[in-house]
């Protein structure tokens, strides 16, 4: 049996050549979209990320200027913000201050010692459930350092994104720390001048 | 064999096939190749502010930052206000009633050992200082390190402060000099001097930049495309207490007598530490200081900055309309658009809140 194959390109190409052209074209603007994508992922984690480092530092400076000194009369007498609520924005007073922490503000919400941010950075609530505009969590911690309790606290601050969080709690073990999570920690402490 | 070309029907199918295909390929590019033009601007507003957020940041820290090896120390607030909400130095600075919520003059003294007090009384306005070889001095180096080109800073107790920059340096006199700048005070003996920075950032409306201006000839940009920088303070709700000047000496908060002077109110605490200061309250006196470095008292009161910095995308064709940009652009599209965007941070400078 004869087979003719025709090897004369001048009649153009077949419909099975047109076809597999488009689809490597395809493939590669896939491949390149795909790029595309992973650079804007790559822009969204480093904007949360500046976003979340800004923020973390915003509340460690807003307790840092909660009072945590000596009486101004100078007979040595420690005195200490118990007072203030900073979970609230304004702060009011209805809060502990400076007083140490329960157990566990970093990992949970905790009332007081937490808030909720939207995608500006502007504070949107606080509670134990974000509201719908929130895009940021911000959690802290204030623990009296062992080795001096009475006069040196250690600050830290852990801000995440409400989508990560959610993702952790549907995990178990201890929670890890992201990327683009930002964990602040400091120490204040008192002496006399 | 096919040179009898295609039918009319394979003609309409690769036809069809070729356009879902190309439709298809198009939609694909053409969101990715508006998408690949906002992500370098995108990236380059997150930079530029958090160089703004770093530049303030470092300088707020250093606030108030004192005398420490000298014969007094202590921080800066102890004798007159570091941190001051107007343009100030040898060009265009504000004068002293002006309040502006988008400038602010750090004042601090950085690591140095170049800090000692003046021998003589001086007149004024006087361009020469006769000043001490403290101990703390430098050693082998000419009067107590001071050289020429550097700010200096003399304050004395009553909260009187000047910045002015060395143009001269005669050891053997033991003698400083320096031209233009005109102390607003004749200091007396035993006045501080001690090297010192005194760093002005303003908001440029005119050119949206973010400007540093040194206090004598230097300023410079250091971010573009700033649509806002706004300042907010927060400060003691007590009445300040320093500066104290000596029995026999009044200034803006004590009698000669040395009785704390009345007027200045206690103020409603936001929680039990900070108040809000609204920049009206830096404008109605009492007054402290002397001359063109004249304060308000209220400004004594600050232990916390709020800092918020906007920026927009450089490029009009990527700005759109609406609330989310001060100066609207030529983008249509919202893969095309970006918002401005507002870094916001706050600053505890940390010798402003010592003992506290």
């Amino acid at each position: 049996m004869a087979v003719s194959v025709s090897t004369d390109r001048s009649a153009g190409f077949t419909l099975v050549e047109v076809l597999v052209a488009m689809l490597i074209i395809m493939v590669m603007a896939l491949g390149t979209a795909q790029l595309f994508a992973v650079s804007i992922r790559a822009t969204h984690a480093a904007r949360n990320q500046t976003a979340t480092t800004a923020l973390a530092s915003q509340k460690l400076e807003q307790l840092r200027a909660l009072t945590w000194g000596f009486d101004a009369a100078g007979s040595g007498l420690p005195v200490t913000d118990t007072t203030t609520n900073l979970s609230q924005d304004p702060p009011t007073n209805a809060g502990a201050g400076l007083n140490p922490s329960p157990p566990g503000t970093l990992n949970q919400n905790t009332a007081g010692y937490v808030d909720f941010l939207d995608a500006r950075g502007l504070w949107v609530g606080t509670g134990t459930q974000p509201p719908a505009t929130a895009m940021f969590i911000r959690r802290w911690s204030i623990e009296p350092l062992p080795t001096n309790p009475n006069n040196t606290l250690v600050l830290q601050v852990l801000v995440t994104t409400v989508a990560r969080d959610l993702e952790m709690a549907a995990a178990t073990g201890p929670r890890e720390r992201w990327a683009d999570d930002a964990l602040v920690v400091s120490v204040k402490t008192r002496k006399a001048q | 064999m096919r040179d009898a070309g295609f039918s009319l029907i394979e003609s309409l199918v690769s036809l069809g096939l070729l356009m879902a295909i190309t439709g298809a390929v198009f939609g694909l590019v053409n969101p990715n190749a508006q998408i690949s033009q906002t992500q370098p601007e995108a990236m380059d507003m997150q930079q530029r502010a958090r160089v703004a957020s770093d530049i303030l940041s470092r300088d707020l820290f250093m606030a108030g930052a004192g005398l420490y090896s000298g014969p007094q120390t202590g921080a800066l607030t102890n004798y007159f206000a570091p941190i001051i909400p107007r343009r100030m130095g040898y060009q265009n600075a504000d004068t002293y009633t002006v309040v502006r919520g988008d400038a602010i003059t750090i004042q601090y003294v950085p690591n140095t050992y170049s800090q000692t007090t003046i021998r003589d009384a001086m007149p004024q306005p006087s361009s020469e200082l006769k000043v001490e070889d403290m101990p703390n001095c430098p050693k082998n180096q000419e009067l107590c390190g001071f050289t020429i080109g550097m700010t200096l800073l003399i304050f004395d107790a009553e909260g009187h402060f000047d910045f002015f920059t060395v143009t001269n340096v005669q050891d053997s006199a033991g003698q400083l000099q320096h031209r233009q700048q005109d102390l607003s005070y004749a200091y007396d003996a035993g006045a501080y001097v001690t090297q010192a920075a005194s760093q002005t950032y303003y908001f440029d409306a005119a050119t949206r930049t973010l400007r540093h201006y040194d206090g004598y000839l230097t300023d410079v940009p250091i971010v573009d495309n700033v649509v806002g920088l706004t300042f907010t303070y927060f400060g003691d709700p007590a009445p300040p207490t320093a500066p104290k000047p000596p029995v026999g000496k009044a200034n803006c908060l004590y009698d000669a007598a040395g009785n704390l002077l009345p007027g200045l109110p206690t103020l409603a605490a936001q929680g039990g530490s900070l108040a809000e200061l609204p920049l009206s309250m830096f404008a109605d006196g009492p007054w402290c200081g002397n001359g063109d470095n004249r304060f308000d008292a209220d400004l004594l009161r600050v232990r916390k900055v709020r800092v918020a910095v906007r920026v927009q995308a450089g490029d009009a064709a990527l700005r759109g309309a609406g609330a989310g940009v001060v100066n609207s652009g030529f983008s249509r599209s919202a893969l095309r658009s970006l918002d401005d965007l507002t870094l916001r941070f706050e600053v505890t400078p940390r010798n402003m809140n010592l003992g506290r």
